[in-house]
């Protein structure tokens, strides 16, 4: 297969008008409202505020509600397939959170009850009732997770890397979200009145929807519609608040529809992201005044109707896009009794039934992180794209931040056979920051400013670069742990707004992207041990669409509560550690340097040829041999059994004989580890050789060979870095 | 008021981490929010819940922010009035 089209052959949601897309279709034909006080969870509130809830109830034990809901829409979605996806994409914001909160606040500190915390483990826990051995990947972009989660898994096609991905977006109500988004006066005390004069704000909510998109060059009997393109942009405007003349949406939607390869005028609905905040209303209406004049096309919000699920509304929306084009219906824009004159839009007021052809779906976020999808009929007669090239990546700058210090202190360290373990002084993360910039910012966040600044520095390159790329396996957790303690303290009263803007995890990629003025895609992928992996891919997959320097970032903070809790590794370790690692990287097509590629991904889960699939990607025993000079292996000690059996049969097949270094032997217990160890690996490839302490007592010289970076443990990857 | 003045002074410079003002550089009559402090609109957010807590103050920031915010006289003026915190 040389050339691709990409659809929709399953989807499943659940969402507070509907359990399946039976169900949902009913109540857009019935233009319900999902719209009700919040009920899941007790608040000292007299009124509680209206919320987007879903009325299951589950079962009580210790699958948290977001993996729940993800699972409902996975198995509607892959309901007549009997094959196994080759990877599962899936956008999150609150993982565990609501089950975490609750032992939080009754005190419980046993690590076991935190088992489903992370954001990441939505996607394992799908990939694994699906047996999945492919690519796991999380995204956590706020509000546009689940569209920028499409947009990576229509890449991935797109490049041949898989022909089925399950591809969605996943989140439940939670304390967080709920009284976070309060704190910041976003909420109508009325329920959501999208594009409404009156609107004063949206109403949060919950779901999940699912698709398995495959690949092919004919349209597929299944096929419910196709995804035609995605665009991507960020604001670097504000933290929070929408750029005011919708310059971000703009690109966003120019970009997917150049994508698509079709013109305005082809749209027929436009899904708005609509929330119903006086902001995003206005920005988004002139972000459509800007890209369709007065030729607008039907457009509508449903946020009226189930609220805004944060990361499930993109996968959401894009399933009802769907059912849009597949029954001929556009759903009304429920919330809306007189359309606010200044937005210049006319809402489709009353479900209208009519030809659908062409949907373009907004999904805007915090972080000023844009994403529009446009799905359309799978009609016969489009051109299928070629199957994109994969390209390689230049180093042209780095720098990692470790225990040691910054990236010279840790080379040196490393080099000399010394540990890097702890964590780096605050004040010295942050001493090249402007104070004015940091004065907001807690510790991951000042990690990923500094990383940021240090590697463009060495890159020596004037221009910043266009496109950010975030990895974090926890996220901002003093923020998060800071915003809940306070509303426990004041027995959920009061809460810190700046708290809960820096909480959300892709809030240091914001940061990152307003410092430098980023405007290209900006993605944050949250995968616990191989979030690292997971940005370097998707900045791979993504880097035919962007034209200038990309930085990738991985780092996460140590804190002294959550930590424990959260990742077992760090259990195991004698001490916290913390840090990070940052690579800036152009096209190798235009520039000339050590070159670094994400080569292989796999879920070891119920997968015992994992290691002869990786050599078999890699080539041949012989072909690793002659291509890398050192293999530098990275086993969280939580999968140290694992990781240890796993990398004991890798050099048994590969017969691998050159010098070995288990990296988190010196950099501690952190899940961006990894980051740091490429940027170890980018500097000692560009010397030409590994230090005499690492390998036994002479100096090993790399002769031009490159270095092979291992991830093992739950999952397997491998990372190249070579001339 | 002066006391109450000075007071917001110390927890502005408090609550905002502002490092690098001290509370008797802040000038009554100045703007307060996109001057020269730096205050934007979440940290307005963030006073808002200070007010809320420390002085039993209910602000709706679309309706009230821009006036009670506009600067620091401005805003001990609307806790003086509304503060059943404060005996007059």
């Amino acid at each position: 297969m040389t050339r691709v089209r990409v659809y929709i052959a399953g989807m499943g949601l659940i969402s507070p008008i509907g359990h399946g897309v039976s169900q949902t279709k009913d109540s857009i034909k019935k233009a319900k409202k999902g719209i009700k006080p919040l009920s899941l969870f007790p608040t000292p509130q007299k009124e509680p505020l209206p919320v987007g809830e879903i009325s299951e109830s589950f079962e009580i034990n210790d699958i948290p509600r977001t993996h729940r809901l993800a699972l409902i829409a996975a198995k509607e979605a892959m309901a007549d397939f009997k094959d196994i996806p080759d990877a599962v994409v899936v956008g999150v914001t609150t993982g565990g959170m609501a089950i975490t909160e609750e032992h939080l606040k009754t005190g419980n500190r046993d690590p076991k009850s935190f088992k489903y915390h992370s954001t990441g483990s939505v996607a394992e826990y799908i990939a694994c009732e699906y047996q999945c051995k492919g690519p796991v990947i999380t995204v956590s972009t706020a509000c546009s997770s689940g569209t920028v989660a499409v947009k990576i898994a229509l890449e991935m096609l797109r490049a041949g890397k898989a022909k089925k991905i399950l591809v969605g977006g996943a989140d439940s109500l939670c304390r967080l979200t709920y009284y976070g988004f309060s704190s910041l006066q976003l909420i109508d005390p009325a329920g959501a009145r999208p594009l409404d004069r009156n609107r004063r704000g949206m109403s949060v909510g919950e779901g999940a929807a699912m698709m398995l998109l495959v690949s092919d060059e004919d349209v597929p009997d299944n096929a419910i519609a196709e995804i035609l393109g995605a665009g991507l942009s960020c604001d670097a405007y504000h933290p929070v608040a929408p750029h005011p003349e919708g310059e971000g949406a703009i690109r966003a939607m120019l970009l997917a529809i150049k994508d698509a390869n079709i013109s305005p005028s082809d749209i027929d609905y436009v899904n708005l992201h609509g929330t119903g905040t006086l902001d995003n209303d206005l920005s988004e209406a002139k972000a459509l005044n800007a890209v369709f004049g007065n030729k607008k096309p039907q457009l509508s919000s449903l946020k009226g109707a189930i609220g805004h699920s944060l990361a499930a509304s993109g996968a959401i929306e894009a399933v009802i896009s769907a059912i849009s084009i597949s029954d001929g219906l556009i759903p009304a824009n429920i919330g809306c009794d007189i359309p606010d004159p200044e937005l210049d839009l006319n809402p489709v007021m009353k479900l209208s039934e009519e030809d659908v052809e062409i949907v373009l779906s907004n999904s805007f976020g915090f972080g000023g992180n844009n994403a529009s999808l446009v799905i359309g009929s799978p009609e016969q007669g489009r051109h299928p794209v070629p199957l994109n090239k994969t390209l390689h990546l230049t180093v042209v700058g780095c720098a990692c931040i470790t225990g040691a210090g910054n990236t010279d202190k840790t080379i040196e360290n490393v080099s000399g056979g010394k540990s890097c373990k702890g964590m780096l002084s605050i004040s010295e993360i942050s001493k090249d920051l402007p104070l004015r910039t940091v004065r907001r910012l807690k510790r991951l966040p000042q990690l990923a400013l500094s990383l940021a600044v240090a590697a463009h520095e060495s890159s020596g390159l004037s221009h910043t670069p266009s496109s950010i790329f975030f990895a974090t396996g926890w996220g901002p957790l003093s923020e998060t742990y800071d915003f809940l303690t306070k509303l426990y303290e004041s027995n959920e009263q009061f809460t810190s707004p700046i708290d809960f803007v820096g909480s959300v995890h892709n809030a240091p990629a914001g940061q990152v992207a307003i410092m430098f003025e980023s405007t290209g895609p900006n993605i944050t992928t949250t995968g616990g041990d191989y979030s690292f992996e997971q940005s370097l891919m998707a900045a791979s997959l993504l880097a035919n669409d962007i034209e200038d320097t990309i930085l990738v970032i991985g780092a996460d903070e140590s804190h002294k509560v959550l930590s424990g809790l959260f990742d077992r590794s760090v259990l195991l370790d004698e001490k916290l550690s913390d840090g990070g690692g940052a690579l800036c990287l152009r096209k190798a097509e235009t520039y000339s340097g050590l070159k670094i590629s994400p080569l292989f991904f796999e879920n070891a889960h119920n997968n015992t040829s994992v290691i002869s699939s990786l050599i078999r990607i890699l080539g041949d025993p012989k072909k690793i041999n002659d291509e890398y000079g050192s293999l530098f292996v990275g086993i969280p000690s939580a999968c140290r059994e694992v990781g240890e059996k796993q990398l004991r049969e890798f050099l048994s097949l590969s017969g691998f004989t050159n010098p070995i270094i288990d990296y988190r032997k010196f950099t501690g217990e952190f899940a961006s580890a990894s980051a740091v160890a490429s940027v170890l690996a980018f500097r000692f490839a560009q010397n030409g050789e590994i230090p005499k302490r690492l390998c036994g007592g002479n100096t090993f010289s790399l002769d031009g060979k490159g270095i092979l970076i291992l991830g093992l443990g739950n999952f397997v990857t491998a990372i190249e870095v070579i001339t | 008021m002066k006391h109450l003045l000075n007071e917001l002074k110390v927890k502005i410079v408090h609550t905002l981490n502002l490092e690098d003002v001290l509370p008797d550089e802040i000038d009554e009559d100045d703007q307060l929010v996109g001057g020269e402090l730096g205050i934007d609109s979440i940290d307005v957010l963030e006073l808002v819940m200070m007010i809320e807590k420390d002085y039993l103050i209910k602000i709706d920031n679309n309706e009230l922010g821009e006036e009670v915010f506009s600067t620091l006289k401005a805003l001990a003026e609307y806790v003086y009035e509304n503060s059943p915190e404060i005996p007059h």
